[in-house]
């Protein structure tokens, strides 16, 4: 029920930030989407491994390929999908409590939540930076091929 | 014979000059492009490479572009019209992922079909008047993300209207805030404090039972996701120095926010 909740929430959550951001149309149920499967993505790996960096970082994998693949798809940036589907993975909820324990004068917790947001946030980013680069590298490959061509020609 | 040569030389020397008017226009024009890019929310990344693009299909032999999210430094160079270089300081971003995709379009556009400077300052205008989501959907829109992750977060029902309501009360005040072109931070320190404010209010009053899972929804509302991800982007891709300011940036005004809502929540 409440991993439901969770997906439903990812779903509306992706798609309010996809309209803030001026995301039209079909893009924005692709944006929406996104988060859905990247909620979908963390709660999958949850059966099998408790670790919240690991589940993180796959989850965070899977939103870029998305990304990348979608930006394929309808032919815009990946921009445009990557930063709406990452959105429930954005770690507000641990930054949100790092400062309230520090306000509290709860110093443990304070850097007990700061140490887990920095490394969710680290998670996020090495976990989109695989994808990101491989696709990086086809285009580059079918650059540099292009140029090889209209240099012949 | 040397009387010859003055007037030959000139009449290329005014060719030359000619053609460097004309490259300075053009380069005019792509610097608004790339401003108009990083401004919606474009990575420095491709904002540089679209740059380079534009310039190389205008006929440059080189483009050398340096861009880091505050300003763009251009040089071309041609045998035909030299050396040329523009730079332009980018001020404010106001993402919108909808312009930036025109944007991107209309620079493949003019590389592949060489639009002339008349065509594309008229697309760039278009791009710029396009409509954006009116106030009552923007309204909407906050209302929909606090709600969102008030329950994502574990709120009950009650949290996640509270938090909507709240969510819609910070829009209005930061189109106010905006309006006094009020220092970026100063401001979401405002909307954070009175966010905080309004939670632990709307709780003694019986609307919502948790400050904490009201305020995490206002909290995802207001903290910088995009320059977050794109500041990784920019670093992985080689522009360290602009990643790490936006990062910068992203990660103080994330502290500042949650400050300003565990500050109220403290005191209250």
């Amino acid at each position: 029920m409440e991993n439901a909740i969770q997906l439903i929430t990812a779903f509306l959550g992706s798609l309010g930030f996809a309209m803030l951001f001026h995301v039209r149309r079909e893009k924005l149920l692709l944006a929406s989407l996104g988060g859905l499967l990247s909620w979908g993505v963390y709660l999958l790996m949850g059966l099998a491994l408790s670790d919240d960096v690991v589940r993180y970082f796959a989850a965070s994998v899977v939103v870029a390929i998305y990304a990348e693949t979608m930006a394929r798809v309808v032919k815009c940036p990946a921009t445009v999908f990557l930063v709406t589907a990452a959105v429930p993975l954005i770690p507000g909820g641990s930054l949100y409590r790092t400062m309230s324990a520090f306000m509290d004068g709860n110093f443990t917790a304070c850097s007990h939540y700061g140490l887990t947001t920095m490394l969710l946030a680290a998670a996020i980013a090495v976990g989109m930076l695989f994808p990101m680069s491989v696709f990086q590298l086809f285009r580059r490959a079918r650059t540099i091929a292009a140029c090889q061509e209209s240099k012949k020609m | 014979m040397e009387e010859h040569i003055i007037p030959a030389d000139s009449g290329a020397r005014l060719a030359r000059l000619e053609a460097a008017d004309q490259a300075n226009e053009y380069l005019y024009q792509v610097l608004d492009i790339g401003q108009y890019m990083l401004q919606s929310g474009g990575e420095v990344s491709r904002v540089e490479d679209s740059i380079r693009r534009l310039c190389l299909a205008f006929g440059a032999e080189r483009a050398d572009v340096f861009t880091i999210t505050s300003s763009i430094v251009v040089t071309i160079y041609s045998p035909a019209f030299g050396a040329l270089t523009q730079t332009r300081r980018v001020s404010g971003q106001q993402y919108d992922l909808n312009r930036l995709e025109k944007l991107n379009q209309l620079s493949r556009r003019i590389c592949a079909e060489h639009l002339s400077l008349e065509e594309t300052r008229r697309a760039l205008k278009e791009i710029c008047q396009a409509p954006q989501y009116g106030f009552a959907v923007q309204i909407f829109t906050y209302a929909l993300i606090s709600a969102s992750f008030s329950l994502f977060f574990g709120g009950s029902a009650l949290d996640a209207v509270a938090s909507g309501l709240i969510g819609v009360a910070l829009k209005c005040l930061d189109q106010q805030i905006r309006r006094t072109q009020a220092n970026g931070f100063l401001s979401a320190l405002i909307c954070s404090c009175l966010g905080g404010l309004m939670a632990s209010l709307a709780v003694r009053v019986g609307l919502g039972e948790s400050v904490d899972m009201i305020s995490i929804g206002n909290i995802m509302l207001l903290i910088p996701g995009i320059p977050l991800t794109n500041s990784l982007r920019d670093m992985f891709s080689g522009n360290t120095i602009s990643g790490m300011m936006r990062f910068l940036e992203a990660i103080i005004m994330a502290l500042v926010i949650a400050f300003g809502f565990a500050l109220v929540a403290a005191m209250m």
